[in-house]
C-alpha cells in the first residue's frame, strides 16, 4: 500500500460535512478498514484538494514524536502537558489518530480496568425498547460514508454493538440519537470495543448530561454559549437576541455531535483533536467564532432580516470559516477559558434553578480535557500500557498469528519503525526491551508479554508517580531536528 | 410578511412536523420543498426546515415546514421549536402500529406548547408499504374527525398526497387568517396585533398572518 498516498488523502479536506463524500465507484478510497483501494481515485482526489497540505517530513517527524509521547504518555501527561496540547492543535498525524484519541481520553485505561467487560455487554442482549430505535438509526449516520453505506455491514454492525453497549452499561441513560454520530466517528478510527470506552468517556467526561434523558446540560450550555457571544461578537449577540432566537434552534446538532455533521470532514478531525485534549471549551469556542463571522458584522446581517433567514444562515456556513486552517487558528486565539465557562455555567444553573426549579440530571462537573480527566482516576493506577500486536524488531520477519488480527495500523507503523530504526542507526544493534517496544507498538490489540517480563518499569502497577518512573526509552528524540520543551 | 395595509397578500405559515422518530418527517419535508426522497436521510438531531411557496387563489403563501428529532427525549428542547406555528402535520408510520399509539401524547404535547387554534393534520405516512399495514385508515381517521383534526395518509416515497395534504393545511390555515381579517375590518380595529376586549378573533390568530415566525 502507497503510504504516501494514502496519508494524503486523508488530510484531503472534503467540502460538505461528510467524510470523503464520493460516489460509489471511487468509494473504495473511503474503506479506512480495508487496505485496497484504487490508486486512480487517490490522484482525483489529490488533484481536486486544495488543501492544508503538510509535507510529509513533517508528517514524519509528528509521527515519530506522537509515537514518543504514546509511549511515555504518563510522563509526557505529568511533565509536558502544553507540549500535547500544543501537538493537538497542530492535529495529530492521521495513522495515530485512532490511539492518540483513546489515550487523551482516558478510553485506553477504561479498557485496560474493564478486560472483557464489552465482550460481556456485547453478548448480552439489549433492551428492545432501545434496541428497535438504533436500529432505525444505523443506515442514517453518514450515509455516504462506505463504512456505513451498506445495511447490514460491518460498519453498522459496530455501530450497533456500539450504541447497544452503552444502553447497557449505563441502562438508565439509555440512548440518544446525537450518540450515533459520535460513535460513528469513533468507529472511523478505531475497532468496536476501544470506540466504546472513548463513547463512554465522551458521555461522562466531556459532555455529561448532554444525552440524559431531560437534556438538560445542552439547555444550559445552549445559554452558556449565547452569554458568551456576548464579549466575543455583541453585533452578533444583539441580532440574536433582537430576532428571538433560542440558541437550541442553532446549536443543538453543533454541540451535540461536537460539529461532526456540521464542519468539512478535515475540519472535524481537527476540531476533535483539540477537544479530546482540552474539553469543551473547544466546542465553545468552534461556536463562538462561527457565529462570529456568520453574524458579526453589519453587513454580514443584511442578509439575515428575518429569524428564518438567521437561522438557514448558520445552517449553511460559508465554507471559508469552517476551512480548517482558518478554524483551527481562530478557536485557538479566542480568548475563552475554562474559567469564564464554569462561571458562566454557574450563573445559568443559578438561573435555571430560579425559574424552572431544580435540574434532574445530576450535574457532576464535566472534566475538561485529558488531564483533568487523567488526574480525576481514582488512584492508584496500572502504569500505562502499550499494547503492541508485534513485538519484534524492525528487521525481523513478520509474525504469522500472535492470536490477533493485524491492524492496518500495525502494518503501517512497522514500515514506519523500520524507517526510522534505519534513520537513526539502530539497525544492527540488538533490541533492547524498550526499543523492541517502540518497534513494536504498532497496534492496541494484546497485552505485551514479552516486553512486561523483561522490562521493569511495567511489572509496577502500583506505581503512582508516573513521574519518576524512568523510562528507558530516553527522552531526546532519535531524530535530530525534534525539539523539546 | 404580511402587512394588512400592502395590496399584495403575502403571508409567511409555520408548519411543523411531530411524530414519533422513524415515522417519515424529514422526507415528507424534503418531498414536498425539495421533491427529494431518501431511503438514508440523517437522523435529525436539532431543527431542520425548508420553505415552499404555494399560490393559494391570488396570495402567494410561503410555508415554513419546520421538522426536528421525533425520539422521546427530545422533547424537552421543542418549546422554541412550536412557537410561533399555525399548522402541524402530526405524522405516524401506518406501518408501525407503535407510532400510531401515541398519537394522543403527541397531541398533547403540541396543544401544550403550541396555540389552540393551531390547525392539525393527523397523517399516516408510507402508504406505499400496503403489504405491511398495521393501522387500519377507518381507525385513524374516526380518531381524527373525533378530535377535529385533518386526515390524510400518504407517501414521502412515492409522493402520494404529500402536495395534497401541506395544501390542505395551509388552505385551512388562509380560511382561519382570511376570516379573522374581515371580521377585524369589520369591527373597524385599527391595531394588529392587539388584543382589545369584546373584539374577535384572539390576538393569538391576528399574529399568525403577520409574524414570519
Amino acid at each position: 500500500m502507497n503510504l504516501l498516498i494514502f496519508e494524503k488523502w486523508i488530510a484531503c479536506s472534503s467540502s460538505g460535512a461528510h467524510p470523503v463524500h464520493k460516489e460509489k465507484s471511487t468509494h473504495r478510497a473511503c474503506d479506512v478498514l480495508g487496505t485496497g483501494y484504487s490508486q486512480t481515485s487517490c490522484v482525483f482526489l489529490l488533484t481536486v484538494s486544495k488543501l492544508e497540505e503538510v509535507p510529509l517530513e513533517v508528517l514524519r517527524q509528528r509521527e515519530s514524536k506522537w509515537l514518543d509521547m504514546l509511549n511515555n504518555w504518563d510522563k509526557w501527561m505529568a511533565k509536558k502537558h502544553k507540549k500535547i496540547r500544543l501537538r493537538c492543535q497542530k492535529g495529530i498525524p492521521p495513522s495515530l489518530r485512532g490511539r492518540a484519541w483513546q489515550y487523551l481520553s482516558g478510553g485506553k485505561v477504561k479498557l485496560q480496568q474493564n478486560p472483557g467487560k464489552f465482550d460481556e455487554l456485547d453478548m448480552s442482549s439489549g433492551d428492545p425498547k432501545w434496541l428497535d430505535v438504533i436500529e432505525r438509526d444505523l443506515h442514517r449516520q453518514f450515509p455516504f460514508h462506505e463504512m456505513f453505506v451498506s445495511r447490514g455491514g460491518h460498519g453498522q454492525q459496530d455501530l450497533f454493538r456500539v450504541l447497544k453497549a452503552y444502553t447497557l452499561y449505563r441502562p438508565e441513560e439509555g440512548y440518544c440519537q446525537a450518540q450515533a454520530p459520535i460513535a460513528a466517528v469513533l468507529l472511523m478510527h478505531m475497532p468496536a470495543e476501544q470506540a466504546f470506552w472513548c463513547l463512554v468517556q465522551i458521555c461522562e467526561k466531556y459532555l455529561p448530561g448532554y444525552y440524559s434523558e431531560k437534556l438538560e446540560a445542552i439547555q444550559l450550555d445552549g445559554e452558556i454559549l449565547f452569554s458568551l457571544l456576548q464579549k466575543v461578537s455583541p453585533v452578533a449577540h444583539k441580532h440574536l437576541s433582537r430576532q428571538k432566537i433560542d440558541p437550541l434552534l442553532y446549536m443543538t446538532e453543533w454541540f451535540m455531535c461536537a460539529f461532526a455533521r456540521t464542519l468539512p470532514w478535515s475540519s472535524v478531525l481537527r476540531v476533535w483533536d483539540m477537544f479530546f485534549c482540552e474539553g469543551v471549551k473547544i466546542i465553545f469556542r468552534v461556536g463562538l467564532v462561527l457565529l462570529k463571522h456568520a453574524l458579526g458584522s453589519p453587513e454580514k446581517l443584511k442578509a439575515c432580516q428575518g429569524q428564518y433567514e438567521t437561522i438557514e444562515r448558520l445552517r449553511s456556513l460559508s465554507p471559508k470559516i469552517m476551512q480548517e486552517a482558518f478554524l483551527v487558528q481562530e478557536v485557538v486565539e479566542l480568548p475563552v477559558t475554562e474559567r469564564q465557562i464554569e462561571r458562566e455555567h454557574l450563573i445559568q444553573l443559578r438561573r435555571w434553578q430560579e425559574t424552572r426549579g431544580e435540574l434532574q440530571c445530576c450535574s457532576l462537573p464535566r472534566l475538561h480535557g485529558a488531564k483533568a480527566i487523567l488526574e480525576a482516576e481514582p488512584g492508584p493506577r496500572p502504569t500505562l500500557q502499550p499494547s503492541p500486536s508485534i513485538r519484534l524488531p524492525p528487521d525481523a520477519p513478520l509474525p504469522g498469528s500472535k492470536g490477533n488480527k493485524p491492524s492496518k495500523q500495525t502494518q503501517k507503523e512497522q514500515k514506519e519503525q523500520r524507517k526510522q530504526a534505519k534513520a537513526s542507526g539502530h539497525l544492527d544493534k540488538p533490541p533492547t526491551p524498550s526499543q523492541a517496544k517502540t518497534a513494536s507498538a504498532a497496534g492496541d490489540a494484546c497485552p505485551p508479554q514479552d516486553v512486561a517480563l523483561k522490562d521493569p518499569v511495567y511489572q509496577d502497577p502500583g506505581l503512582q508517580d508516573s513521574a519518576h518512573h524512568c523510562s528507558q526509552e530516553s527522552l531526546t528524540s532519535q531524530e535530530s531536528e525534534d525539539t523539546y520543551l | 410578511m404580511g402587512n394588512g395595509n400592502e395590496e399584495d397578500y403575502n403571508f409567511v405559515f409555520k408548519v411543523v412536523l411531530i411524530g414519533e422518530s422513524g415515522v417519515g418527517k424529514t422526507n415528507l419535508l424534503s418531498r414536498f420543498t425539495r421533491n427529494e426522497f431518501s431511503h438514508d436521510s440523517r437522523t435529525t438531531i436539532g431543527v431542520e426546515f425548508s420553505t415552499r411557496t404555494v399560490m393559494l387563489g391570488t396570495a402567494a403563501v410561503k410555508a415554513q415546514i419546520w421538522d426536528t428529532a421525533g425520539l422521546e427525549r427530545y422533547r424537552a428542547i421543542t418549546s422554541a421549536y412550536y412557537r410561533g406555528a399555525v399548522g402541524a402535520l402530526l405524522v405516524f408510520d401506518l406501518t408501525k402500529h407503535q407510532t400510531y399509539a401515541v398519537v394522543e401524547r403527541w397531541l398533547k404535547e403540541l396543544y401544550d406548547h403550541a396555540e389552540a387554534t393551531i390547525v392539525v393534520m393527523l397523517v399516516g405516512n408510507k402508504s406505499d408499504l400496503s403489504q405491511a399495514r398495521e393501522v387500519p385508515t377507518e381507525e385513524a381517521r374516526m380518531f381524527a374527525e373525533n378530535n377535529g383534526l385533518l386526515f390524510l395518509e400518504t407517501s414521502a416515497l412515492d409522493s402520494t398526497n404529500v402536495e395534497l395534504a401541506f395544501e390542505t393545511v395551509l388552505k385551512e390555515i388562509f380560511a382561519k387568517v382570511s376570516k379573522q381579517r374581515q371580521n377585524s375590518t369589520r369591527t373597524n380595529a385599527i391595531t394588529l396585533g392587539s388584543a382589545q376586549a369584546g373584539q374577535e378573533p384572539g390576538p393569538s390568530e391576528k399574529r399568525a398572518c403577520c409574524i414570519s415566525l
